[in-house]
């Protein structure tokens, strides 16, 4: 039955993320599943804390020393094994077959080196290019991610680009050598308003254009409306809810998802309305409740929901986590 | 970095996480091996020097040309000098020097350099700044030339080598004292101490006084082995204690000229002092990094 | 620019204090240079006509801007043993210093630089607690303990190198390095640890940031990370510290040069010292804090110039 449907891209499969600290285990992805298919967009979203962004990192393998993956956990890159590559196997994959891009760019870069080395050394360290070439092509990156001015600004250094063409560079480093799996950590956030919306617009063309599968991952769903096929919401390391983009904005089940919705400010409300807020404080993950992770902030938690933990649940493409899902549509 | 240090930490943890962290925690801050072994060396020197008259030692600068440069033996148990004289004796003679100096020179720098920043501090204004250039223009000039023209011109005695010395630690002292004064001088307490009619003397006294002391109790923790190092120095160029007075540098460098024959003569002293100097940096080292962790429990 | 300016007149200020300083210490003495010169056996007149012969008879302020006069012109007084010209004989002896200062200053960023990097890449493993323990025993042993030992071991028991002795660049390279190696050695290994632990604490920082972990990210090799991405972030406080050090070595170092013959500005110095020669004891005693607080200065702005914190602040105003 395999052989019938083209193999994922990627798959996660129980993903465990702790790290050990001083007063005790922190989960920070905390049984995370997923499936990823060529070409197609899923984005996470969630609230700092929830363990995307140690997602993304556990996915890329970029774990500091002191963590530790569950034993059960495996990642599972175009039918590689991630777990069981040697370090210097998984360099080889690293850069090559997937990428990322970071929050901040300014951080993002180094600042001791100019934009062409940061681009060129991709190109020099995988594919083996001449020097000449590898310029050639970090040039034509620049252009293809939309840099003004490339010839330029190949030889200038971090601090003399702005934040939005800093990004576009991260972008181009990134793309360099054409991986299959792009992973976006908040790649706005850090960005003016003004030029995130050129940066995500460029993300969903260079996306096309490349065939390639993209995670964009934000805590504003205003960002995956629209430029995503299918939507994962995590809360407290684990995944609450998971449905195709439009099915999740029209019918989210889960109350966490519904208060996230609702906090989104909209044209259309009245002047000088409140901004909805979800109230409480985010989830200790060190010392995790016993039941559902979101029941001390939720509105409709009963007994059940502190006693037992809701298992992720699946009705015709639509995944939540909830004892009590909420049902009927959103307002459009 | 590698999928190897993973594995590691997964076994870590699953040995119990919560506990084995915190003692994990715990044990990096303990005073454990690399405390109390040289704290009893220290132990040992200090109660040697203390007690040398009384320790049926050999005079230390009884010199006996029968027996020059004997190595170490059961008459003399280090060996003797140039001039016969027993090493073990002038090691132990050298030690009253060196440790007076080290406890006296840090003592009186952090007396001088405490009075002097926190009246920079507490008063400000232009004694402030007359300290202020007073202390850049003595941190001017490397420390051994001063040590070298104080030595020339006030000669070789303890008390000039303490004194020269002890100026030496006064700039830190008084900086960080400085500092810390500002720091509190200003805070709440202070000004309701003030205002409750406190005299200036009795402000220092009972409130600003007991915040610096625990930076001022490091500092000298790491001044000891640093005045025993400069006094040696001094007496290695001999321009501190005047021989025939036995000290660690001098008999290093009496020493020097007789390394090929009689290498004891100098090397025994620089094992001595090396194995003391060590021993205050390792104790210092535990009691700092101790006392770090009491004050952030504390908060 | 106007932070420069500031600089310029506090360090005016600093070396004429510094002078006065100098001045003062050594022409303040209980004992009088005449009575030296003299000897114990001369009449209160004698000691009247040299006083008088050297001007020791006028006020000392008057003194003391005609010395000032003469540093400033070129006229550093005669030796009073020798009656050589104090500032020639400073720089004939300058240069040997310098170079020793050189050689010994490479050797401990040779030690400093892979053990830094080491320790930071590994910290808080086996390695960097080893080379930490080394560092903590180095500091432990002042460098002319370390002098003695290594003429031990190298000059008399192993007779590889010479445990005295300097010869000039003219009779070739290597005869003029090879009695320099272990004097440039015994700093060395002292002035590794500050400049090592200094590397390691701002590498440790550096690789926690997010432009490593992109560097990790495009699949780079650690060697070339360390190398082509962390080091020069990280180097920038040690490098500050070397120019520290260089100012402080840079007027002769007094106890090596002495143990191992070389003839600097420092051994120069300890021979006035042992010989009371008071003018060449406060030439060299001027030179060599004059040549401690001008570099102490270039450094300090080198600093300001390089720091990329002030430069950006200073770009975002200026």
């Amino acid at each position: 039955m395999e052989s019938l449907v083209p193999a994922p891209l990627l798959q996660v499969i129980d993903q465990h993320t702790a790290f050990v600290t001083s007063r005790g285990l922190l989960k920070a992805v905390d049984g995370v599943s997923l499936r990823l298919e060529r070409r197609s967009t899923l984005g996470i979203v969630g609230e700092s804390g929830s363990g995307k962004s140690i997602l993304a990192r556990s996915i890329m393998r970029l774990l500091p020393p002191s963590a530790v993956i569950g034993d059960s956990s495996r990642i599972v890159l175009d039918g590689h094994e991630l777990g069981s590559l040697s370090e210097r196997d998984l360099r080889r994959v690293r850069g090559r077959r997937m990428a990322i891009v970071f929050q901040n760019p300014m951080m993002s870069l180094n600042p001791v080196l100019t934009i062409g080395t940061q681009i060129g050394e991709t190109l020099t360290h995988h594919l083996r290019l001449a020097k000449a070439v590898a310029r050639q092509r970090s040039h034509d990156l620049l252009v293809a991610v939309g840099l003004p001015q490339p010839d330029v600004r190949i030889d200038q250094y971090p601090h003399q680009l702005s934040g939005g063409m800093r990004q576009r560079v991260a972008i181009a480093i990134a793309l360099a050598c054409e991986p299959a799996l792009l992973i976006a950590d908040e790649p706005t956030t850090a960005l003016d308003v003004t030029v995130q919306a050129e940066i995500l617009d460029l993300l969903q063309r260079l996306q096309r254009e490349r065939d390639m599968a993209m995670i964009l991952i934000t805590h504003d769903l205003g960002v995956v409306a629209g430029r995503t096929d299918e939507v994962a919401v995590m809360y407290a390391g684990r995944i609450v809810e998971q449905a195709p983009t439009r099915a999740l904005f029209r019918n989210a089940r889960m109350p966490y998802t519904r208060a996230l919705l609702a906090s989104i400010p909209r044209l259309d409300d009245a002047g000088h309305s409140r901004l909805a807020t979800i109230e409480g404080r985010p989830p200790d993950l060190i010392h995790a409740p016993r039941g559902c992770s979101f029941q001390p902030r939720c509105p409709r938690a009963s007994d059940r929901c502190v006693r037992e933990a809701p298992a992720l649940t699946r009705s015709d493409g639509h995944a939540c986590a909830c004892w009590h899902p909420v049902s009927g549509e959103v307002r459009a | 970095m590698a999928n190897a240090v993973l594995t590691e930490a997964r076994r870590e943890a699953d040995a119990g996480d919560d506990a084995a962290a915190r003692t994990a925690h715990r044990n990096r801050t303990r005073l454990g091996m690399l405390f109390w072994l040289p704290l009893a060396w220290l132990a040992l020197v200090i109660l040697l020097a203390a007690l040398a008259p009384f320790l049926g030692l050999a005079a230390p600068d009884a010199i006996d040309w029968a027996n020059i440069k004997t190595p170490p033996g059961t008459e003399h148990w280090l060996g003797t000098d140039v001039l016969g004289r027993d090493v073990l004796s002038r090691i132990i003679y050298g030690a009253r020097v060196s440790l007076a100096v080290g406890f006296a020179a840090p003592a009186i720098g952090i007396a001088a350099g405490l009075m002097l920043g926190i009246s920079a501090g507490y008063y400000k204004g232009w004694l402030d700044d007359i300290i202020g250039i007073a202390i850049d223009t003595w941190l001017a000039v490397p420390g051994l030339v001063i040590l070298l023209l104080f030595s020339v011109i006030f000669g070789g005695s303890l008390l000039m080598v303490c004194v020269s010395l002890g100026l030496l630690f006064i700039p830190s002292a008084a900086r960080i004292t400085r500092a810390a004064t500002l720091n509190f001088a200003t805070r709440e307490f202070v000004v309701a101490a003030r205002g409750m009619g406190a005299s200036d003397a009795r402000i220092l006294a009972r409130e600003i006084f007991p915040n610096i002391i625990w930076p001022l109790v490091a500092f000298m923790l790491v001044d000891v082995p640093i005045a025993i190092v400069a006094e040696g120095a001094l007496s290695f160029l001999g321009l501190s204690v005047k021989s025939p007075t036995a000290s660690w540098g001098g008999l290093i460098a009496e020493g020097r000229e007789h390394l090929q024959q009689a290498p004891h003569i100098s090397l025994i002293p620089t094992l001595v002092m090396f194995l003391t100097v060590l021993s205050f940096n390792l104790v210092g080292d535990a009691v700092r990094r101790r006392l770090a962790d009491v004050r952030e429990s504390a908060i | 620019m106007r932070y420069l300016v500031r600089r310029a007149q506090r360090l005016v200020i600093v070396l004429l204090a510094v002078t006065l300083f100098t001045f003062l210490l050594v022409n303040v003495l209980p004992g009088d240079v005449a009575y030296e010169i003299a000897g114990t056996e001369a009449t209160p007149e004698t000691v009247a006509a040299i006083r008088k012969s050297l001007g020791l008879d006028r006020p000392v302020l008057v003194r003391y801007f005609e010395w000032l006069g003469g540093i400033l012109t070129g006229d550093w007084g005669k030796s009073l043993k020798s009656s050589e010209p104090v500032w020639q004989a400073i720089m004939a002896r300058f240069p040997v210093s310098f170079e020793l200062m050189l050689i010994a200053q490479t050797m401990a960023l040779m030690l400093a630089l892979p053990l830094g990097i080491i320790s930071a890449y590994r910290a808080g493993r086996r390695p960097d607690k080893v080379i930490g323990t080394l560092a903590f025993m180095s500091v432990s042993m002042p460098a002319f303990m370390f002098a003695i030992l290594l003429i031990f071991l190298f000059a008399l028991k192993l007779e590889w190198l010479p445990a005295t002795g300097y010869e000039p660049l003219s009779k070739g390279l290597w005869a003029n390095l090879k009695p320099m190696i272990l004097p440039a050695l015994s700093f060395a290994l002292v002035e590794w640890t500050i400049l090592m632990r200094t590397l390691r604490a701002e590498m440790i920082s550096v690789l926690q940031e997010d432009y490593i972990s992109l560097a990790r990210a495009k699949g780079l090799g650690d060697g070339r990370i360390l190398l082509a991405h962390a080091l020069r972030p990280s180097s920038f406080s040690m490098m500050t510290l070397l120019g520290l050090q260089v100012g402080r070595l840079i007027g002769g170092a007094i106890i090596i040069e002495e143990i191992f013959g070389i003839p600097g500005v420092g051994r120069l110095l300890i021979g006035a010292v042992y010989g009371r020669d008071f003018v060449v004891i406060q030439g060299c005693v001027t030179f060599i804090a004059i040549a401690f607080v001008l570099v102490n200065f270039l450094v300090d702005i080198a600093y300001s110039l390089l720091d990329p914190r002030v430069r950006v602040s200073g770009a975002a105003h200026g």
